[in-house]
């Protein structure tokens, strides 16, 4: 790469200053040798500063204009109703959307629970499993302990993260962001 | 004695750990060899519109990365590029003002080759193929107006498609063809989005690689002297003055496009390119009009019957295509052409006067 340039530009460069004749080539000519190959290199970087920094300004919009606008990513925060206690009784559970994203939702004995849907292990979206009462990946039956999120079995590495949840009079709320 | 010299010149690194196995130094100098007169004058004018090419296959790509094709969502996709992706009013500019650059320079390159004879012998299909060029190019722009689905952009195309449906015979089925329906419609987004990404650039792309190969296969002509023809007799002339083209010329070429892209830039900051109310097909806005360099036929359809109107430029470039069949002769200087020149004038004359008018209210 490096080898392959410097007999073009130096070329070009001598053919430049011929055809432009007087000015240039005389002063190339006053200057000893190794003068001209300073110059040369101060226009060598000059010429990479150049290509670089016209680079930087088309891919910096580029790049930009790639990367998804935070409205896209962020789900939405504040308050989520997500039911009632009558339609979600103890032992039972149900999936419901916080935003953009899965939330599963179980009645436990010892609470009502909610943790995000998305499995840990490939993205897959779990489910109550009234029988079991599990919470159960479809894909790699994944199990989930529904009072802590924690990973009974299956190949998920890591537990369900926990959403806050909020019980004012009979309405269930998760709350996020 | 050739795997000798291979042997001591092949140049070391990845370009010649490539060149070792692939053999390319011999195609890519000769694709890096040009004739090209020093009395050549081109301007950069075809450089400069490949260049903008260039960058609307950039963009237009990026557009279409956020961009729906449907009349529920276009509007709302356009909008969100210009107003919630980075820099996405920016790459929208671009795109606006560099299709609108594309047709001026491919304009100002026409009329370079025909000033200096460029389409002469032995240059005919060159110019032909050109003349495909300038066709798909302006189809570009008819067919991307309508993608913002816009106010402007519906009307425009209701009036365009109206337009196109005037010729006669074919009229009324390339109205139902372009439109894909009685009216402009959904159908009609969607096959604008399908000819406009798919259909023209992939046309545009083979017809581009034939002209470039011409340019290449005969160089440039010297608008000084006609090239020799066999069987005439050829003028005692001191040989011919070339001047490299890498790096020569393609220095001073890619000079000329960094001018257009600091043009370009600006353009698009100053003048970024806004939306109008979503399309509503039942209200048409007051004083409707096509881009500028549709204003010409835009004008003349109010003077003329619309079957006149329609037929005359499509015939207008039709003669402008097949031009090298028509022109023959040996002259290539300008003063010694007065009827080609004369036309020329006249037509451009013509054209401005149409479109000045066109451009008032």
């Amino acid at each position: 790469m490096s080898e392959g340039r410097p007999p073009a530009l130096e070329e070009g460069g001598d053919r430049t200053a011929a055809g432009v004749g007087g000015d240039v080539a005389g002063a190339g000519g006053d200057e000893p040798a190794v003068g001209g190959f300073a110059r040369r290199r101060f226009v060598r970087y000059l010429l990479g500063f150049s290509v670089i920094s016209s680079l930087a300004m088309i891919v910096t919009p580029i790049v930009g204009f790639l990367i998804p606008s935070r409205a896209a990513t962020a789900g939405a925060g504040g308050r989520v109703l997500v039911g009632t206690v009558q339609a979600l009784p103890v032992g039972s559970g149900a999936i419901v959307a916080v935003g953009s994203k899965p939330a599963v939702v179980v009645n436990t004995p010892g609470g009502v629970k909610a943790y995000s849907a998305i499995c840990t292990h490939l993205g897959c979206i779990v489910a109550w499993d009234a029988a079991a009462t599990m919470i159960i990946c479809p894909c790699h039956d994944g199990r989930f302990n529904p009072a802590t999120g924690a990973v009974v079995s299956g190949p998920p590495p890591a537990p369900l993260p926990p959403l806050t949840t909020a019980v004012e009079g009979d309405e269930i709320y998760i709350v996020s962001g | 004695m050739a795997a000798d010299v291979r042997s001591t010149r092949t140049p070391g690194g990845a370009t010649g750990w490539v060149e070792e196995r692939l053999h390319l130094g011999p195609f890519v100098n000769a694709l890096l060899h040009v004739p090209i007169p020093r009395d050549a004058r081109t301007f950069y004018l075809g450089g400069i519109t490949l260049f903008l090419f260039g960058i609307q296959v950039v963009t237009g790509t990026l557009l279409a990365l956020y961009y729906s094709p449907t009349p529920d969502a276009a509007y709302e996709s356009v909008l969100s590029i210009t107003s919630d992706v980075s820099f996405g009013w920016l790459i929208r500019s671009v795109h606006h003002w560099a299709a609108n650059l594309m047709i001026l320079f491919m304009a100002l390159h026409v009329l370079r080759i025909f000033v200096q004879a460029a389409y002469k012998y032995p240059r005919e299909l060159t110019w032909i193929v050109g003349g495909g060029l300038l066709l798909i190019t302006i189809g570009f722009g008819f067919t991307g107006y309508l993608l913002p689905w816009d106010q402007r952009a519906y009307w425009a195309t209701v009036v365009g498609t109206e337009i196109a449906g005037g010729v006669p015979l074919i009229g009324p089925s390339l109205l139902l063809l372009l439109r894909g329906g009685a009216e402009v419609s959904e159908a009609t987004l969607g096959r604008f989005f399908g000819i406009h990404v798919l259909v023209l650039p992939l046309l545009l792309g083979g017809l581009l690689a034939l002209h470039l190969l011409f340019v290449h296969q005969q160089g440039l002509a010297n608008p000084r002297h006609a090239e020799p023809r066999p069987g005439r007799p050829v003028p005692a002339r001191p040989p011919e003055r070339l001047k490299p083209f890498f790096p020569d010329y393609i220095l001073d070429e890619v000079i000329a496009w960094y001018a257009v892209l600091a043009v370009l830039v600006i353009l698009a900051s100053l003048f970024p390119v806004g939306l109008e109310p979503k399309a509503d097909p039942l209200v048409t806005p007051e004083h409707i009009k096509p881009e500028w360099y549709f204003l010409a036929v835009y004008q003349l359809l109010k003077l003329v019957p619309e079957t006149v109107g329609v037929v005359a430029p499509v015939a207008l470039v039709l003669v402008i295509v097949v031009l090298p069949l028509l022109d023959r002769g040996g002259e290539v200087l300008p003063r010694r052409r007065p009827i080609a020149i004369a036309c020329a004038v006249l037509l451009l004359v013509g054209l401005a006067v149409l479109t000045y008018f066109g451009a008032q209210v």
